[in-house]
């Protein structure tokens, strides 16, 4: 442990700044509560969504999702089925639903009756959905950023999972994001694009923790860094520059601020050192380069619909798997606090068939787009697939030590969906895959006294109470745009 | 309960009266005084510009390069040609083209990407000896060797730039050089100016600043840099050839008779030719097909063919690219649209007349028939869309939400698809699938990769008539729109009259990497009727834009 403190203080004389300490733990206090100097053990916050509803297209059974029993020990249903390992830190919340406007005005923290992406402002913000498919206001990963991303030098990680919209003749427009940070001076939220290369993500993450291994070694990755930093001094110069122009409009002004804005950024970030090495944090493998972009999804020279090949389909099951490998490292290492994973957009175009066996995309899946492979247990595979990956992420988390105790416990997770099942007030259909009655969401972690391992029906509330339960596990307050009030009995 | 009212519907379907873009009854082509130039300074300002008094320009952002704007970047400054940006930088938003400024967004993502791109090309050009030579320009003497770093920066960022540097940008990175220096090796300099440069937002940005025009506020005349660049991006959609960019010093830009001269020239070069087909890919919806590559690269190759004879090679009346007698097939594409073999692997020009085919012109092409495809077949509502948006530039709205449209029309007893979208075109629905439903039952006799059929799809006791109509059209044999087959949609698309407005109004939207507004629609009336009168041909359009005098203007945008 010695050698490493060293070797850490001799890279400080390397011009970079000292921030994101991990957690050694020589650095804790006898209870492994808080380090020797008193700063509490950090938080951690992950929103991870899924661009789906519960049941499908009129099938009875609204979901397989919301088990049995209330309380502990709750049963697990085949949407949940892949959860096993990890059921004690996780709780499911049903009962949930977000208001329509139902061919009035949008209610308050509700959404207009046309269906795709207008949860997302509800669900992610708490705000009502605005006239276009944006969030009316700021995200909670964004908030909860501000709140308490401390000197770390990642804000927040950003992913998608699904790499492309896949459909040649359109466009996601807002489909692809489920992150929005605050506008500037009250103005309109500003859109996150996510990084959807793990490759690139690793890149970001990581490329600086291989310790140098000779004193030449060391010399050549300062000089590396040096020369990095000065390139990105003299772009964001420019850049600074260029925007305070006052022939350019007011817009172009703003975008080349916030391009300004993006290189601080970067530069913070790799002007960070890396964190020591310590028995759980360190550099993971390398994963290679991205799995091929699949292309838009279509059909062959017969006119047969080619759900059988990788159009419309980028192994995204490898890529999750990398993501929630990255974000476990990066949140060991104290890169990062909080993390927005989006795993499938809303109304996914993403080709099901390697991944359930059916012949349609996510969203038609829903829509019984498979003759055979249909109804509410056929999205109920496919809701399961986002929950291995979100299981995976709450495994690792759950077996790392910190402190005296686990990185789970000082962590609050959330899996979302895009809706649930019931009336579709657009079109008046019941048992509608085009709802958000009879949501269901799940909270994990442990952070703040959040109690897992439980199934509390929360009739009546909206998703985003479930959203501010994990916020305030994390020490903000009980509140997200329109909406107030964590859920108590998520909390012993 | 919770069906919006009936009434509400019908309100809604006020806005199914196909509005065109562009009005009739504008003022002639070349009139305007062209402005004068300002002198080729780097910045482009130089004191304050004129313009003609009547003319209006709609306001406009600062454009990123796309995707393929940036690799074909690439491609010409430095010789890089494995097209990174596709695969690493976020997806542009192609409605229809893919240089829209308002759909660009800075990000997090794109800063970290393009950081990452720079390293890599700028690591590429300097592993291969002959292109780093032709990068640098001169052999240096040392790594501290300032002339030779000079007259590279000067000399590469002046092509990245698509100006010349200022002083202080030189200085900026010769201030690099302490790198070259400490690391004993002149080329780790020019990597940190390469990387730099490549990041730059006069690199990454079409930077427009230009000079105020008098008595005009928020009006600028571009900067002859700044007008060779705007040139270069809509005829070869990418950066200018150091000759254009002598021209555009030489200030032989500013004038609508220079702008004529260097556009016929561009139009002969390769890129010109490479940016009328991407044009077409992009308007039309082929430029990415929802089909396997390998079918998707003949279908593309076919249509490609086509455009390249009727505008190229024939130099033909533009809207004959509408009833264009013959195709080009190889082969396997011949085999699958069920026509004769020409014989080659490589293609030929084959007559439709002589292969017994009804197919004429490129709405035949499986290219074009393959947007809109939908429950695993064609979808007449979808190609009917496609008709009215994108040839007849009218705007056909969303379906008003009280419409599922994520499942097919109910089943009927016949199991006919023309009786189940029956259902559409009754009561409050009709007014918008009149429009669009008539139009894709025309085209019914031609799957989703354009292969012919009598049937319905797994319905053989469904025979397609392949009749169509454009509702509320008087054009036509008929004289009420009424069409059958891609053909008889062709001629009845050049007979309506609308085509030639729409097709300026699409180019428009590319050449200025935005859509029109009311400040633009005497500027389009205008080249609508010079491209009529002048016998339509294409690439005498594209001259026409780019001469056209408000070409060479801004107008900011101020949110």
């Amino acid at each position: 442990m010695a050698l490493r403190i060293t070797r850490r203080s001799a890279l400080r004389g390397l011009g970079g700044v000292a921030i994101g300490l991990p957690a050694l733990e020589i650095m804790f206090d006898r209870h492994g509560e808080a380090y020797a100097q008193g700063q509490l053990i950090p938080k951690r916050y992950i929103v991870a969504f899924g661009g789906q509803s519960l049941g499908g297209d009129g099938d009875p059974l609204h979901n397989d999702y919301v088990p049995n029993t209330t309380g502990p020990n709750y049963d697990l249903k085949s949407a949940l089925a892949p959860l096993a390992d990890v059921q004690s830190e996780v709780s499911v919340v049903s009962g949930l639903s977000i208001p329509t406007a139902n061919g009035g005005a949008v209610p308050t923290a509700g959404r207009r009756d046309d269906f795709h992406v207008s949860s997302l402002s509800p669900l992610l913000a708490g705000v009502r959905s605005p006239a276009d498919t944006s969030a009316a206001g700021p995200t909670s990963d964004q908030i909860v950023a501000a709140a308490i991303a401390g000197s770390t030098p990642f804000k927040s990680l950003v992913y998608r999972v699904q790499v492309d919209w896949y459909l040649g003749v359109s466009a996601p427009y807002g489909r692809d994001m489920i992150s929005y940070k605050a506008g500037a001076s009250g103005g309109k939220p500003i859109p996150i694009v996510p990084t959807v290369s793990p490759q690139d993500a690793y890149t970001a993450l990581f490329s600086n923790f291989t310790p140098p291994a000779s004193a030449a070694d060391q010399k050549r990755a300062d000089f590396l860094l040096r020369a990095r930093k000065s390139v990105l001094d003299l772009v964001g110069g420019k850049l600074q520059k260029l925007a305070a122009n006052p022939q350019l409009g007011k817009a172009d002004q703003m975008r080349l601020q916030q391009h300004g804005d993006e290189i601080r950024t970067l530069e913070n970030q790799i002007s960070a050192l890396p964190p020591a090495m310590t028995a759980t944090c360190g550099q993971p493998a390398d994963p290679g380069p991205d799995s091929p972009p699949g292309g838009p999804q279509g059909v062959d020279a017969g006119g047969t619909s080619t759900y059988g090949t990788n159009l419309g389909y980028s192994d995204e099951e490898a890529r999750a798997r990398i993501f929630c490998d990255l974000i476990h490292m990066a949140l060991t290492c104290d890169l990062t606090r909080v993390v927005s994973l989006q795993l499938t957009m809303f109304q996914s175009h993403m080709n099901v068939y390697a991944l359930c066996g059916a012949h349609c995309d996510l969203h038609e899946l829903g829509h019984n787009g498979d003759p055979v492979i249909r109804g509410t247990l056929a999205v109920s595979k496919m809701i399961a697939w986002h929950m291995k990956h979100f299981g995976y992420l709450i495994g690792k988390l759950r077996d790392t030590p910190e402190g005296g105790g686990k990185l789970i416990d000082n962590v609050a997770a959330l899996m979302l969906h895009e809706g649930g099942h019931g009336l579709d007030t657009a079109t008046g259909k019941t048992n509608s895959t085009h709802s958000t009655e009879n949501m269901a969401c799940l909270i994990a972690g442990r952070a703040g006294g959040l109690k897992p391992g439980q199934h509390v029906a929360a009739t009546g509330m909206y998703p985003a109470n479930v959203v501010i339960s994990a916020m305030k596990a994390v020490g903000l307050p009980e509140t997200l745009g329109e909406v107030s009030g964590a859920i108590p009995a998520l909390f012993s | 309960m919770t069906t919006v009212p009936a009434a509400i519907v019908c309100a809604l379907l006020g806005a199914c009266q196909g509005q065109v873009s562009g009005g009739p009854g504008a003022a002639s082509t070349g009139t305007s005084p062209g402005a004068a130039g300002t002198g080729g300074t780097a910045t482009g300002q130089a004191g304050a510009a004129v313009a003609p008094k009547e003319l209006t320009v709609g306001a406009t952002g600062l454009h990123r390069l796309s995707r393929i704007e940036y690799d074909n970047t690439l491609r010409d400054l430095l010789g890089d040609t494995t097209r990174p940006g596709f695969a690493k930088l976020p997806e542009d938003v192609n409605d229809p083209f893919d240089n829209d400024y308002s759909t660009q967004l800075v990000s997090g993502a794109l800063v970290a990407d393009v950081e990452a791109l720079a390293t890599d090309v700028s690591a590429r050009a300097l592993a291969d000896p002959a292109r780093k030579a032709a990068l640098v320009g001169c052999t240096p003497t040392g790594p501290a060797d300032m002339a030779c770093m000079t007259s590279f920066v000067k000399a590469f960022g002046r092509r990245a730039f698509r100006r010349p540097l200022t002083d202080d940008e030189v200085a900026g990175y010769l201030g690099l050089q302490s790198f070259a220096v400490e690391a004993g090796d002149f080329y780790a300099g020019v990597d940190l100016v390469v990387r730099a440069v490549l990041q730059d937002p006069s690199f990454l940005y079409r930077v427009e600043i230009g000079a105020p025009v008098a008595g005009r506020p928020g009006l600028f005349q571009l900067g002859d840099y700044e007008i060779g660049t705007r040139l270069s991006y809509f005829l070869w959609g990418t950066m200018p050839s150091d000759e254009l960019l002598d021209m555009a010093g030489a200030g032989m830009l500013a004038t609508p008779a220079g702008r004529r001269a260097a556009a016929t020239k561009m139009l002969a070069d390769p890129r010109g030719a490479d940016r009328v087909r991407a044009f077409h890919g992009f308007w039309l919806g082929y430029h990415q097909l929802p089909v396997d590559a390998a079918l998707g690269d003949e279908l593309r190759a076919e249509s490609d063919a086509l455009v390249t004879r009727v505008v190229f090679e024939k130099k033909a009346d533009y809207l004959e690219l509408f009833r264009w007698p013959e195709t080009f097939l190889t082969d396997s594409l011949a085999m699958h649209y069920g026509l004769p073999a020409p014989g080659s692997t490589t293609g030929a020009w084959v007559s439709y007349q002589a292969a017994g085919s009804p197919r004429r012109g490129i709405l035949s092409h499986g290219a074009v028939l393959a947007t809109g495809a939908k429950f695993d077949d064609t979808s007449p509502t979808l190609r009917g869309v496609f008709v009215r948006n994108r040839l007849l530039c009218q705007t056909i709205p969303p379906p008003p939400p009280n419409v599922m449209v994520d499942q097919p029309p109910a089943a009927t007893a016949t199991g006919c698809k023309v009786d189940r979208y029956a259902a559409h075109r009754a009561g409050a629905c009709s007014g918008c699938h009149n429009l669009t439903d008539l139009i894709g039952f025309g085209l019914e006799n031609y799957d989703r990769t354009g292969v012919y059929r009598a049937t319905d799809k797994d319905a053989p006791q469904c025979p397609i008539s392949g009749d169509g109509q454009v509702f509320g059209s008087t054009a036509g044999p008929t004289g009420d729109g009424k069409f059958n087959g891609p053909a008889g949609l062709g001629e009845m698309l050049i007979d309506g009259g609308d085509l030639e407005s729409c097709v300026v109004t699409q180019l428009f939207r590319m050449a200025y990497g935005r859509r029109e507004t009311a400040d633009d629609a005497a500027g389009i009336s205008a080249l609508t009727s010079g491209f009529k009168a002048g016998g339509r041909a294409f690439d005498a359009l594209m001259v026409d834009v780019a001469s056209d005098p408000a070409f060479i203007y801004r107008r900011w945008e101020q949110p």
